[in-house]
């Protein structure tokens, strides 16, 4: 039963979210999405129907020969969910806004662990994306590589020797791959110095978004860096770049908050321990307020604040506030109003209980 | 209004700048500007960046600067290409300039000059350097990426402590190590030199 799939899902930990060690509070996760197409099939936006299932059809029977998929996965033919499922999905980081419209002919593949999923029929025929945890986008490379060339076994990919792999939009021509990392960076925020950051990120043609959409929104104070070009430079090329700047920005990110600790720590501690006094203690908690105080949350356990807190309840928790998942625990739709209250009550025993176990 | 740049397209963009009770006004189409503030470094919006904000509005409005145009243009293309049309999917000009993109592989050779031409404004390169089918990836093997990225971490640290002589050891391992990973690139390097 599709429900049941759903619940399978939400039981088993996800890979992403786990301690990612060293610098594991600034680079929350990597990740890279490869787009592919079969040879001598339109592309989603001109398949038919036929064509469609033709694609979902040789697309998972590839899928369920490969290796790196392995035997503990999932499989959702979108058609079979509502939409507040699909945003389940999406709250997870599986599939991407325009999949959770599109119920036709679709299907996602998700490792158990919810490293490797595949969109099938978005965009593209196939849409590869591997996460890991942290700053490990050369560990992502090889896993996505691997799966890649699996596929390829039994998919013949659309391929020009010039332009490299072929895809619907010509923006993700080439290598057809979209490498990026969430980073949370509260210390270049507090500190004013963030836009002069991303505008130096920009010049070197990586594209800085806030997470939750377009463009300058930065709740949370979480951005993802990926890069803007595929075709021209090869994938190692391209990891290489991002990885320099990366590795620069979380740089600057420490000396920022060395900074702020050093000039404004109880300013700093006072920040953290506010919101974690909201956190445990508020009885509606709307989801922006709920984001920026986990980022503090986040602040906090990196300064070694809380005996009970460590990074992976701040990261479950940061996934499970979101509206979808709020009612799927609820089982059942809620108002907005409704969701803030849940949300609230959620959360406060989440804290409450990470405190009694130690 | 045309733009003040290129005086050919639509200005879409219209900044008014207020400084001291000086007022000073910009028309713009969306390809200069994203050029204008990739380019120009003292064109910035106090914290905005308008190359990410145009890059993601016209994405998700399915619009690509030099490849998509506006409704208006789109409704009369150009007349020696107005029939071009795909014989696999019959994708057309038109379809390919209201949605930014192609119907199937073929279309890359039917609409090969449009894409071309937008290519520049998208992407590093025209040519693939990456991997191919029936290969297990570029040459590069990962274990020498992973060392280059790791020397660079370690530079990075120790510029911070001031430890120059060592970066400078650091730097030129880096340097022998990209050459080994992309030696072609390196021989048209010494070329020109």
């Amino acid at each position: 039963m599709p429900q049941n799939k759903i619940d399978e899902l939400l039981k088993h930990d996800v890979s992403w979210l786990l301690d990612s060690g060293h610098d594991g509070d600034i680079a929350i996760s990597s990740r890279i999405r490869l787009a592919r197409n079969i040879q001598g099939l339109p592309f989603p936006i001109a398949a038919s129907p036929a064509e469609l299932e033709q694609v979902q059809a040789a697309a998972e029977m590839a899928l369920k020969k490969s290796e790196v998929i392995g035997k503990k996965y999932i499989d959702f033919h979108m058609a079979d969910y509502t939409e507040v499922e699909r945003q389940i999905l999406l709250e997870r980081r599986l599939i991407s806004n325009e999949f959770v419209k599109k119920d036709q002919h679709t299907s996602l593949f998700v490792k158990q662990d919810e490293s490797c999923a595949v969109m099938i029929n978005e965009e593209d025929h196939l849409r590869i994306q591997t996460l890991c945890p942290g700053l490990q986008l050369m560990k992502v490379w090889e896993q996505i590589n691997k799966l890649d060339s699996e596929l390829e076994e039994s998919l013949p990919y659309a391929y020009d020797s010039k332009l490299g792999y072929l895809t619907s939009c010509p923006t993700n021509v080439g290598t057809g791959m979209r490498a990026s990392v969430m980073l949370h960076l509260p210390g270049l925020v507090l500190s004013g110095k963030i836009n002069a950051a991303i505008q130096g990120v920009n010049k070197l043609g990586l594209a800085v978004r806030g997470i939750f959409g377009e463009g300058t929104d930065n709740r949370g104070n979480l951005f993802q860096i990926s890069n803007q070009s595929t075709l021209g430079e090869s994938e190692p090329q391209i990891i290489e770049r991002l990885n320099t700047v990366i590795t620069q920005i979380i740089s600057h990110e420490k000396s920022c908050r060395n900074t702020l600790l050093a000039d404004k720590k109880y300013f700093l501690l006072d920040h953290v321990g506010r919101s974690y006094g909201i956190l445990r203690h508020a009885y509606t908690l709307s989801s922006e307020e709920a984001l920026n105080s986990l980022s503090d949350l986040r602040i906090g356990v990196d300064m070694d604040m809380f005996n009970s807190v460590d990074l992976h309840t701040v990261n479950k928790l940061f996934l499970t506030i979101n509206p979808a998942h709020l009612q799927k625990f609820a089982q059942k739709e809620l108002s907005s109003q409704e969701r803030d209250i849940f949300r609230a009550a959620y959360v406060r025993k989440q804290l409450k209980d990470a405190d009694h176990k130690n | 209004m045309l733009c003040d740049i290129c005086k050919k397209r639509e200005a879409t963009i219209h900044i008014q700048e207020i400084v001291n009770n000086s007022k000073k006004a910009m028309h713009l189409c969306s390809e200069c500007a994203l050029k204008k503030s990739q380019n120009d470094p003292s064109f910035d919006f106090g914290g905005f960046n308008l190359a990410e904000m145009l890059y993601n509005i016209s994405e998700s409005q399915g619009g690509i600067p030099g490849l998509t145009m506006p409704q208006k243009t789109a409704e009369s293309p150009d007349k020696e290409t107005s029939t071009l049309k795909c014989p696999s999917c019959n994708w057309t000009l038109k379809a390919l300039r209201q949605t930014g993109r192609v119907g199937c592989p073929e279309c890359y050779n039917v609409f090969r000059e449009v894409i071309d031409n937008a290519l520049e404004n998208m992407h590093r390169g025209k040519l693939h350097v990456g991997k191919k089918p029936g290969t297990k990836g570029p040459d590069t093997t990962s274990a020498k990426m992973l060392e280059l990225m790791n020397l660079q971490k370690e530079l990075d640290e120790v510029i911070q402590r001031e430890e120059y002589e060592k970066a400078a050891e650091l730097r030129d391992k880096i340097r022998s190590l990209k050459n080994k990973i992309t030696p072609k690139k390196n021989i048209k390097k010494n070329a020109a030199k």
